[in-house]
């Protein structure tokens, strides 16, 4: 019943590499959008919701990143989820709105009915299908996920105002230095082919006024969009702002998790958060045991299949472990992601850590920070190859990759 | 004759600039830091150098093509692949370091940065008939070292000291070593130390002398070395009275300036700078102490001291940068900011003023 006509398209905003230099030093190593949340990429999350909506016809990634970078994960995916996954590389940058504008003829190329638009970036249960259904209730151009947040933190997002009874978006406004509403933009968009019109429609306002500028020198001396290129549209101060209240946008509110992965911390916490959804989504894939003879694990841990723990140690809560690592007898882990080819000898302990690929950590060493995602040295990373010697004690701190640390540390950053 | 370089691993004290580059490329007086040693090398007839690494061997041997051509001397690449040590990599180059002729080779750690008086090593490597030779040099904090204690008068080494506890002596291990090929069949191929294990072993059969390294001497493997190692540097190309310093009513003592790059008026440049080529530093600008790497900007009235700018970063107007500021590559400071002892990772932008020494990622 007209199903066939409504196809969707997915777009997911991968970002680039020189753009966001918060999540080094993991960012050093691997693109952001590839770095493992409990056990799969950063971008596989997102992927994977959009697999739950009706008649998707394509996932498209788009980033600034060299297509060889995301060849292997794009063709492993699109087997796995039997989805067609592809990277296209924007050349320069366009803004978030104009990056899809960019790429409109081949989003176009599968007729869409309605297009989905993601950014990598965003821990969040990603409630696709229902949002669709709510934008076709709605009838607008496009459709925006918000969440409630503490009023403290809203200043760092983009503040919404909706109307509570049709859910029209009424104002909107990106990082305000007041206070103007607890609700904010998630990241997570559904827009009907109108939105292109929209997107053109703010190009050619702002070639016109740089026509008006070249003959009027108010123009000329206004500050805003004075050095923006023609084809540069952001979303949120070029198209969501204006049109709001213009009964174009509604939103849709989610009561379930959100959360930025701008820092190398967040992205524990991330991890944390999709290993509790795991357990109500795809309970297979956490992994269970009680010192027998597997290794004892409390809470929600996921541990590869080509890994090996030894049945002395304790695992978990929001432990993730990654492919081939080792770990040995009576080690503790809590709450930390370790990566590939990791070495973890007898009776270690990590806590609140990101224990980089290759890496080893001695016997009795001890690897841990305060858990705060948000401090700068809240969660311990050590980078690539990096080797704690037996008994060295690693907190609060930073290291980079191939560093041998034979002394203890503490709030420090190791280059 | 036939030189090693030991190249070696990641460079992880000259971070962030090895972040972008490996350190061998790394520009010391605007010029690489393994390009000192190979010119060196080829001035006294060594017709082929191995390299030693065990990182980035791609970056290096592109590197390589170039300058094998136009510097008319053999270039190889010998990689590890697993860490040997000190000693280990040269059991890995032992065929492109011995041939018929039985003559000595040179071994030189790529951190170091001398006179290279390989000439006078050769002629005291003769005259002494030992199985190798090593240079020492003096230093006043022996004890952070490896101390050689040696016999006065003919340099017989008789034994080494890691870092001692008690004054032994004020002559430690330079870096640079010329080795009768005899000295390959004591190393095994695995990780080795030359100052532990090997070298002891020929001292105590009284086949190792030491020559005391005249003139200057640096590691420049960390920062706060490398800006010294620099005033060494350019103080020695002075003694030489070497056309390359820059002269002029803006230069205070040794500078050196790459002829490509442009100096505005009314600056102040010196003492020991190195401004590498494609520079621009604007009008009004003072610079001390520092190097200036290839495609830098200084803006107009900006003062730098004491510090390494990275390629292809900006400094703004009225910027003030100085105390052990590291400035990776692409790294841009905004118009009257200050930075003290800030160490900036590549691609960033510096906004606010660094008030304390800190690493910003």
């Amino acid at each position: 019943m007209g199903s066939t006509e409504e196809r969707v398209v997915a777009v997911i905003m991968v970002g680039g590499p020189t753009k966001g230099t918060r999540f080094r030093p993991l960012s050093l190593n691997i693109p952001k959008p590839l770095f493992p949340l409990a056990g799969q990429a950063m971008v596989h999350h997102p992927i994977s919701a959009c697999k739950k909506i009706p008649n998707l016809a394509q996932i498209y990634l788009v980033g600034f990143y060299e297509e060889r970078e995301f060849a292997l994960f794009v063709s492993s995916v699109s087997n796995e989820l039997r989805v067609p996954v592809r990277y296209l590389r924007e050349d320069k940058p366009h803004g978030s709105a104009g990056g899809l504008y960019n790429f409109r003829d081949l989003i176009m190329e599968d007729n869409p009915s309605h297009i989905v638009l993601l950014n990598c970036d965003v821990c969040c249960s990603f409630p696709l299908p229902e949002m669709l259904e709510a934008h076709r209730r709605y009838g607008g151009m496009g459709t925006i996920l918000v969440i409630k947040v503490s009023p403290e933190s809203a200043y760092q997002f983009g503040e919404l105002v909706a109307d509570p009874d049709t859910n029209e978006l009424l104002h909107y406004t990106e990082k305000p230095e007041t206070f103007v509403s607890d609700r904010i933009n998630c990241g997570v968009y559904i827009f009907t082919p109108d939105i292109f019109t929209a997107i053109q429609g703010v190009s050619t306002q702002r070639k016109d006024r740089a026509t008006l500028r070249r003959v009027s020198s108010f123009e000329a001396l206004q500050p805003a969009n004075r050095s923006l290129p023609t084809d540069y549209v952001r979303l949120d101060q070029d198209i969501l702002s204006p049109l709001a209240g213009k009964k174009h946008l509604y939103v849709y509110e989610t009561k379930d998790f959100w959360e930025q992965i701008k820092s190398p911390g967040m992205s524990l916490r991330s991890s944390g958060l999709y290993l509790a959804q795991f357990r109500f989504t795809s309970p297979h894939l956490l992994a269970s045991g009680d010192g027998t003879k597997n290794a004892t694990i409390s809470g929600d841990v996921y541990i590869h299949p080509s890994a090996k723990v030894h049945p002395t140690a304790k695992i978990g809560p929001n432990v993730s472990i990654s492919a081939n690592a080792r770990i040995g007898a009576g080690v503790r882990l809590v709450s930390c992601i370790i990566l590939d080819d990791v070495e973890i000898k007898e009776n270690a302990v990590v806590i609140h850590a990101i224990v980089g690929w290759k890496s080893s950590m001695g016997r009795w060493s001890r690897v841990q920070a305060s858990g705060d995602y948000n401090a700068k040295l809240g969660v311990t990373i050590l980078g690539e190859s990096v080797i704690v010697e037996d008994e060295v004690v690693v907190i609060n701190s930073i290291v980079l990759p191939n560093k041998t640390l034979n002394v203890s540390v503490q709030e420090e950053i190791i280059l | 004759m036939k030189a090693l370089i030991l190249v070696g691993g990641f460079g992880t004290r000259l971070r962030p600039l090895t972040l972008s580059v490996p350190k061998p490329l790394v520009e010391f007086a605007n010029k690489p830091m393994i390009l000192h040693q190979i010119e060196a090398l080829k001035a006294i007839g060594v017709t082929e150098v191995v390299l030693a690494i065990n990182y980035q061997p791609e970056v290096m041997l592109n590197f390589l093509k170039e300058f094998e051509t136009k510097l008319g001397i053999k270039i190889t690449c010998s990689q590890e692949t697993e860490p040997l040590g000190t000693a280990g990599p040269l059991a890995l180059a032992r065929d492109n370091l011995v041939d018929d002729s039985g003559e000595p080779f040179f071994v030189l750690n790529s951190d170091v940065i001398s006179e290279y008086p390989l000439q006078e090593m050769i002629d005291f490597h003769k005259s002494h008939g030992g199985e190798a030779s090593i240079l020492v040099t003096k230093v006043d904090e022996p004890s952070k070292y490896g101390v050689v204690v040696m016999e006065e008068s003919t340099g017989q080494v008789e034994r080494f000291v890691e870092k001692p506890k008690v004054f032994v002596g004020n002559k430690i291990n330079a870096g640079i070593y010329l080795l009768n090929p005899s000295v390959l069949d004591q190393i095994e191929l695995r990780p080795t130390s030359i100052e532990k294990e090997v070298f002891p072993n020929i001292a105590a059969e009284k086949k190792l002398y030491a020559m005391v390294l005249p003139g200057f001497w640096m590691d420049i493997g960390q920062p706060r070395d490398y800006i010294t190692g620099l005033r060494l540097y350019l103080d020695s190309l002075k003694k030489k009275s070497s056309p390359k310093l820059a002269f002029g009513p803006h230069i205070i003592g040794n500078v050196l300036v790459d002829e490509s790059a442009k100096i505005g008026e009314g600056c102040l440049i010196g003492p020991d700078v190195a401004i590498g080529s494609g520079c621009i530093v604007e009008s009004g600008v003072r610079l001390s102490r520092c190097t200036i790497m290839r495609g830098v900007r200084v803006k107009k009235h900006a003062c730098i001291s004491s510090s390494i700018i990275g390629w292809h970063s900006t400094v703004g107007q009225w910027a003030r940068v100085e105390n052990m500021t590291i400035l990776g590559e692409d790294v841009h400071v905004c118009d009257e900011i200050y930075s003290n002892g800030g160490v900036v990772l590549p691609h960033k932008e510096i906004k606010s003023s660094i008030l304390n020494p800190e690493i910003v990622m």
